[in-house]
């Protein structure tokens, strides 16, 4: 790992070769979050990567030590907040976990509905900052990070009508969810979805055949195989690489084992393969929502009665460790309780956490233009990665 | 997608067909309308179980305060901005000062949840841009009256924890009714 | 009156002109990118929609504060804003608004605009050096590689209507271009390519998206401008949208035949700035839809595309003017 400090160093090596140490610094309009990547340039070609993470630490694990099992999960959203219903529904799930509750059918079809369509949305915002970084954000890129908000308003407005709020939901809560459907919500849902997988097509019409975008993303960052599994990146990455795993068919959680959804796998390993993973990831949960809606049961929202007091949820000793798969990858939670109300340990296994320690291999040997293209597609949220 | 083409010409071919399809989406979205919502004379249309800022409020019936002072909103709170001190009187308790920081609040709903007596909500609007901090800790005076001046969410504390309660057997015998009731009472108008 | 007295009034209407059209292109192209995108653009400042946020935006830069890097290289860092600036403008001496209406219609006009608009890039690189920084140096290599790339097409596309014309006075082309479908865009076959590779290669001259890398906002952050604040700025920002507009007349007046229009000869100004802003208009709506394509392959591009196919034009068209006038003769 580098020094915190980046030296202005320029060897003059035998060919006459100069190397520039050039700081893509915390500020950058294109770092993702706060992100320092100290990059070795020799000429325009990046030689060396070192990644200086920590800028957005808030210690979430020490935190989930103060807070009760009834009062975290509304803080849970912060960590990947891109993808929030997904991270509250890790940290419930580990707290299931550990303390041995369950979760009603409508309730597990609930937090399936609001995950997928998390999805969709943390997917939009993929596209569109990624794009936004490979087009400026004068320009072409910024067009298709307006029309991606645009749709992933649409759906913060379904969540809003759901919970009240637009980001730290707090939808979830040990033993079921907090918030049962409103009146019209339904209709709303499966029109906002009609909706966006019609102007997915319009997506596809702009970027897919298009010769620019190709050029600047088909093999460019190609993680191989081997990389991969020894690495240890998931989510989409590992998709791209030709490895068919997802978590929600390898370790069904909240009654994914009734949907029928495909997995999308690519073999190429570079950006282009993770981007149509994530395109087909986008239908793919547009189809699991609709399966949601149509097969939602009716029944109680919750296993544990309304939260009434702070200490209201206690563990029993014992320790476990609840994966869901995010936007991002896997999104692990692994708790140690002790019997009381709040736990004795917490700790996050955040997706880009790992997903970044790819960079140093597969960046080297490409342009300065590519680090931004392969960040993107790499979809680093600092939340989960500093927490 | 498309297999590479070889050729020159194909290539070139295949950028003015991409080139074109590209530039047909902007000029469609280009007489589309905008989705602008010009804030501050236009408001977009909240929707009911919105979360904005805090207030207190005054039970229907009597008038009265209706915060009891029970502190179940001071212990419940996350990042603790709530401070309450209970006044005892000889019907029921009061709260002798409450102060809540907005600054700091998370606007994560527990409190509203936790009260038993739906003294403790939230209102349907977040205009809380102010020039100086201290207008935005909010005494016990300024939580009624942003309580009466602006529209309330649906979300009471009752409301939350009907919506939540397994239906238990021996609450469905013994309280069938006022269930059935309070389940009308929670069914709020269509969007 | 004197000669010299009436050019150099000519001139100061000329700058003066141009420098208010380059504040109201701005305005243009924010709220035509803005409508592309779903939103509304600049609307509260001269309310309605923004009339005064050119006026806004030129009186903020020139209130700010001018800031000069400690160890930039003073006279490089200053001068450079004015060297970029002035080829900007004088491209607008050889430009004719109407017949006869003009600073100098030289016969060499086209020649005139073309070199002398090719010197920007020694203010560019002026500025990317002087600033000291690295992001500005490697900006101002990157644009010196990418217009020497593309002025070279450029040049060669601009004589596909010299040479359809006989002349390379800018007069003289447009009044060749006189009569229904006369207009040099209409020609057949050869006229659209031309027009669309011009189009290219105002894209590529200009630093515009997708050939935008000098500046590349989400890499380097404004490019070989970054150092620059206040005033300089803004005179950079002006020969920018300047070269932008003085390229769109140019294209009007080769190819979309100038002041040529239905109506009497007095709208002839309107209809030039009218076909000016078409072009304008083409040229921005291919900067909002595009992601911009890497160094190395814009000049792929250029070198390997956009240059023969100007070169095979250019031989297609003196052949067919050389056959022409064989089969007249």
């Amino acid at each position: 790992m580098a020094d915190t400090v980046a030296q202005h160093v320029v060897e003059i090596g035998y060919g006459g070769n100069e190397r520039l140490v050039m700081n893509m610094g915390p500020q950058h309009p294109s770092a993702h979050g706060v992100f320092r990547a100290i990059l070795t340039l020799e000429g325009e070609t990046v030689v060396a990567v070192d990644a200086v993470i920590g800028y957005l630490h808030r210690c979430h694990e020490k935190l989930a030590e103060t807070l009760t099992y009834v009062q975290y999960p509304s803080i849970a959203s912060k960590t990947d907040y891109v993808s929030a219903m997904t991270a509250e529904l890790t940290y419930v799930s580990a707290v299931e976990k550990v303390g041995k509750i369950d979760v009603p059918r409508r309730a597990q079809y609930l937090r399936v509905l609001a995950a997928e369509l998390q999805r969709v949305a943390s997917h939009c915002l993929w596209l569109g900052t990624w794009c936004m970084d490979m087009g400026g954000a004068l320009g072409g890129g910024a067009t298709v990070f307006l029309y991606a908000i645009r749709e992933r308003e649409l759906i913060l407005d379904l969540f809003e009508a759901l919970t009240g709020a637009r980001l730290l939901y707090g939808f979830h809560q040990v033993g079921g969810v907090r918030y049962d459907l409103p009146a019209g919500w339904t209709e709303q849902c499966r029109q906002t979805l009609n909706l966006i997988e019609q102007r997915l097509r319009e997506y596809e019409a702009m970027l897919e055949d298009n010769p620019f975008f190709l050029v600047r993303t088909q093999g460019v960052g190609v993680i191989s195989r081997e990389l991969a599994l020894d690495v240890g990146v998931c989510g989409p990455l590992i998709r791209g690489s030709g490895i068919d795993y997802d978590v929600r068919r390898a370790e069904p959680y909240s009654s994914y084992g009734e949907f029928t959804f495909k997995v999308p796998v690519e073999t190429a390993g570079d950006c282009y393969a993770r981007y149509r993973v994530r395109m087909v990831e986008f239908r793919e949960s547009i189809a699991i929502a609709r399966q949601a809606l149509d097969g939602l049961p009716e029944g109680p929202i919750s296993s544990r009665p309304g939260v009434k007091s702070v200490g209201q949820v206690r563990v029993p000793k014992g320790e476990g460790y609840a994966r869901v798969e995010g936007a991002r990858g896997e999104l692990g939670c692994y708790l140690v309780a002790d019997g009381g109300a709040k736990p004795y340990r917490l700790k996050w296994r955040g997706a880009s956490f790992c997903n970044l320690a790819v960079l140093p291999h597969i960046i080297p040997g490409h342009k300065i233009a590519d680090v931004v293209a392969i960040m993107g597609s790499v979809d680093p949220v600092f939340g989960e990665v500093d927490r | 997608m498309s297999p590479e083409p070889t050729s020159f010409l194909g290539e070139t071919w295949q950028l003015v067909v991409a080139v074109r399809r590209a530039m047909g989406v902007t000029l469609r979205n280009l007489f589309r309308r905008p989705v602008t919502v010009q804030y501050p004379t236009v408001k977009r249309v909240y929707p009911d179980r919105f979360r904005g800022i805090l207030a207190l409020v005054y039970e229907k019936d009597t008038g009265e305060e209706a915060c009891i002072g029970c502190r179940l909103c001071e212990l419940i709170c996350p990042p603790q901005v709530i401070k309450v001190e209970m006044l005892k009187a000889e019907k029921r308790n009061y709260a002798k000062t409450f102060t809540l920081e907005l600054y700091s609040c998370e606007f994560c709903e527990l409190c509203v949840q936790v009260c038993p007596t739906d003294a403790i909500i939230m209102l349907k609007t977040f205009d809380l841009a102010t020039s100086d901090r201290r207008e935005m800790l909010l005494d016990k005076d300024r939580l009624h009256a942003l309580g009466l001046a602006h529209e309330p969410s649906w979300a009471t504390g009752n409301r939350l924890r009907d919506m939540q309660a397994p239906p238990k057997a021996a609450r469905a015998e013994g309280k069938g009714e006022a269930k059935a009731e309070s389940k009308a009472e929670a069914k709020e108008p269509a969007e | 009156m004197p000669p010299i007295l009436y050019h150099a009034i000519a001139a100061f209407v000329v700058l003066n002109v141009v420098i208010g059209l380059v504040t109201y292109v701005t305005l243009l192209e924010r709220k035509f990118a803005a409508r592309m995108q779903s939103r509304i653009g600049p609307y509260y400042v001269g309310w309605p929609h923004g009339w005064l946020q050119p006026i806004a935006d030129a009186l903020k830069l020139m209130m700010k504060e001018d800031i000069v890097p400690n160890q930039a290289d003073r006279w490089v860092y200053n001068l450079a804003p004015l060297v970029f600036l002035v080829p900007c403008m004088l491209i607008f001496a050889t430009i004719p608004f109407a017949p006869g209406l003009g600073v100098a219609d030289l016969n060499i006009g086209v020649l005139f605009f073309l070199a002398v608009s090719s010197l920007e890039i020694v203010g560019l690189f002026m500025g990317g050096w002087g600033s000291h920084n690295k992001y500005a140096l490697l900006s101002a290599m990157r644009a010196v590689n990418q217009i020497i790339a593309y002025d070279l097409p450029f040049v060669f596309v601009a004589l596909i209507p010299v040479v359809l014309a006989g002349s390379l006075q800018m007069s003289a082309i447009v009044a060749a271009q006189s009569g229904l479908f006369g207009w040099y865009v209409f020609y057949p076959v050869l006229g659209q390519l031309a027009f669309v590779a011009f189009l290219v290669a105002t894209l590529a001259a200009e630093n515009r998206v997708p050939f935008d890398i000098l500046e590349a906002e989400s890499e380097l952050v404004a490019g070989f401008r970054v150092e620059y604040s206040g005033m300089k700025f803004a005179l950079i920002q002006l020969a920018e949208y300047a070269h932008m507009i003085g390229t769109s007349f140019l294209g009007a007046l080769l190819f979309l035949g100038g002041w040529l229009g239905p109506g009497p000869e007095w709208l002839g100004p309107l209809w030039f700035l009218l076909k000016a802003m078409f072009v304008f208009l083409v040229v921005t709506w291919v900067r909002w839809s595009f992601v911009r394509i890497r160094v190395d392959q814009i000049l792929a591009i250029s070198w390997k595309l956009l240059l023969p196919i100007s070169l095979v034009l250019l031989l297609a068209t003196a052949f067919v003017v050389a056959y022409r006038s064989a089969g007249v003769a």
